[in-house]
């Protein structure tokens, strides 16, 4: 035994080394393990509070451009209820008050990795829950991934697990969003049916048939496209309308019938 | 000690710079420069060696804290300050002891590939841990190459101008 000791005091930095490495190992792996549950809210709590100092510094150097984006959304905001009032005879495709929208900021944005995340000021006091929709100002953002008290973790659109319903605009042609993995503004669609009508320079809107998205957000510009050997569909490669390197403003947009929908579905 | 306290202050500075500006920053359209690493590249070989772990892995954790990143950056750290020991002794002059070895004190060439050899090694083992499938490296070797290149630029500029300035 003390022969033991003795050796392995010898070898105490290895076995340092090799200690520090496996609690690294755990906080990697814990990510799709039940115990990610009790550290999320202590992880997402710390990185919640010390990016919302550094957000408030921040803000106050973007203040102008986060108006002019702001002014430009409620243009279109109002544009949209306008064309809603003339088109009384249209059957809606929501009920009225379907979708909630919550006014947040983005605190924290990845743009580097394969699987980005975002964190935004709103949490679960503020109604945010997971399965909410995420949009920035000029398309669609990611989607809340967990909630604690003050903030929410979302997935971006810049994760390579995420897939989004989008559609061809102005067509009921929909297919899904993922991301390429290189570059944060462009995206393909996959699984489009090859008889839509594209070409370059259509809009790509979301789809609305997941119910976390409402029909008709802005999510991206056609620039290229082309079949699948074998299958009866298209890959096609879209520039996005949101820069999603400069997120600020963003809305949390939540579903009040979503659980009915689902439980239907299933 | 006083030594120690000078390395501290210095990982602390990289650490604000990583994290205030470096993890926003987007040259040429992607990459990220990696620059905290480098006050865990010149800590000294032979003193207290637990200790240093400690330090990278603490640096590690403020950087996962602040980037929601679970672990990889102190997995990153941690390593890489452990296995600067085992560069040595692969690379040393056979006449030379590893204790002798000064970080501080080697030709600024044998200092430019070190660093190298240790941010691409940072780089890879970012991206591998961050998608947790290696084969995944095949296809990012791009991104990796080009934030190593980006990554070795600042952190030798900050050596030659910060910290060895008599062999510039």
């Amino acid at each position: 035994m003390i022969k033991l000791l003795r050796y392995l005091s010898t070898k105490r930095s290895f076995l340092v080394f090799v200690f520090l490495e496996l609690i690294a190992l755990v906080l990697i792996i814990k990510t799709n393990d039940y115990a990610q549950l009790k550290t999320h809210d202590f992880q997402t709590a710390i990185a919640g509070s010390f990016n919302q100092k550094i957000n408030i510094i921040n803000r106050h150097f973007y203040l102008q451009i986060y108006n002019d984006s702001l002014l430009k959304q409620n243009t279109y905001l109002l544009k949209q209820l306008q064309n809603r009032d003339q088109n009384t005879n249209a059957i809606p495709a929501v009920l009225p008050g379907q979708y909630q929208y919550i006014p947040a900021y983005v605190i924290s944005n990845q743009y580097n990795l394969q699987h980005n995340t975002l964190l935004v000021n709103k949490g679960e006091i503020d109604g945010v829950q997971p399965d909410n929709g995420v949009i920035a100002t000029n398309g669609i953002a990611g989607v809340v991934q967990k909630t604690s008290l003050h903030y929410a973790k979302v997935i971006s659109i810049l994760n390579k697990s995420l897939k989004i319903n989008v559609a061809l605009k102005n067509t009921n042609y929909s297919g899904f969003l993922q991301w390429t993995g290189k570059d944060p503004n462009r995206f393909e669609v996959i699984d489009l049916p090859v008889n839509a009508p594209i070409k370059k320079g259509d809009t790509i809107i979301t789809g609305g048939m997941s119910g976390i998205f409402p029909k008709g957000i802005p999510v991206g510009q056609i620039y290229g496209y082309h079949t699948v050997p074998g299958r009866k569909s298209y890959v096609i490669y879209i520039k996005s309308f949101a820069d999603m390197t400069d997120l600020g403003p963003v809305y949390v947009i939540k579903n009040r019938l979503k659980t009915e929908i689902d439980s239907l579905k299933m | 000690m006083k030594n120690r306290v000078k390395y501290i202050i210095i990982l602390s500075v990289f650490l604000v710079l990583q994290i205030i500006w470096f993890n926003h920053v987007r040259l040429f359209g992607y990459f990220t420069p990696i620059i905290f690493i480098y006050p865990l590249l010149i800590l000294p070989l032979q003193k207290n060696e637990s200790l240093n772990l400690f330090l990278a892995f603490l640096a590690g954790l403020i950087l996962d804290l602040v980037s929601n990143t679970g672990g990889i950056f102190v997995a990153t750290a941690v390593f890489i300050t452990y296995v600067r020991k085992i560069y040595f002794m692969i690379f040393k002059n056979p006449a030379q002891n590893i204790d002798d070895i000064q970080i501080n004190k080697i030709a600024i060439t044998q200092k430019i590939l070190y660093i190298s050899v240790f941010v691409l090694i940072a780089q890879i083992m970012i991206y591998a841990l961050d998608a947790f499938n290696a084969g995944l490296l095949i296809s990012k070797w791009q991104n990796i190459l080009f934030n190593t290149l980006i990554s070795i630029f600042f952190i030798v500029f900050f050596d030659l101008v910060f910290f060895n300035p008599a062999k510039k």
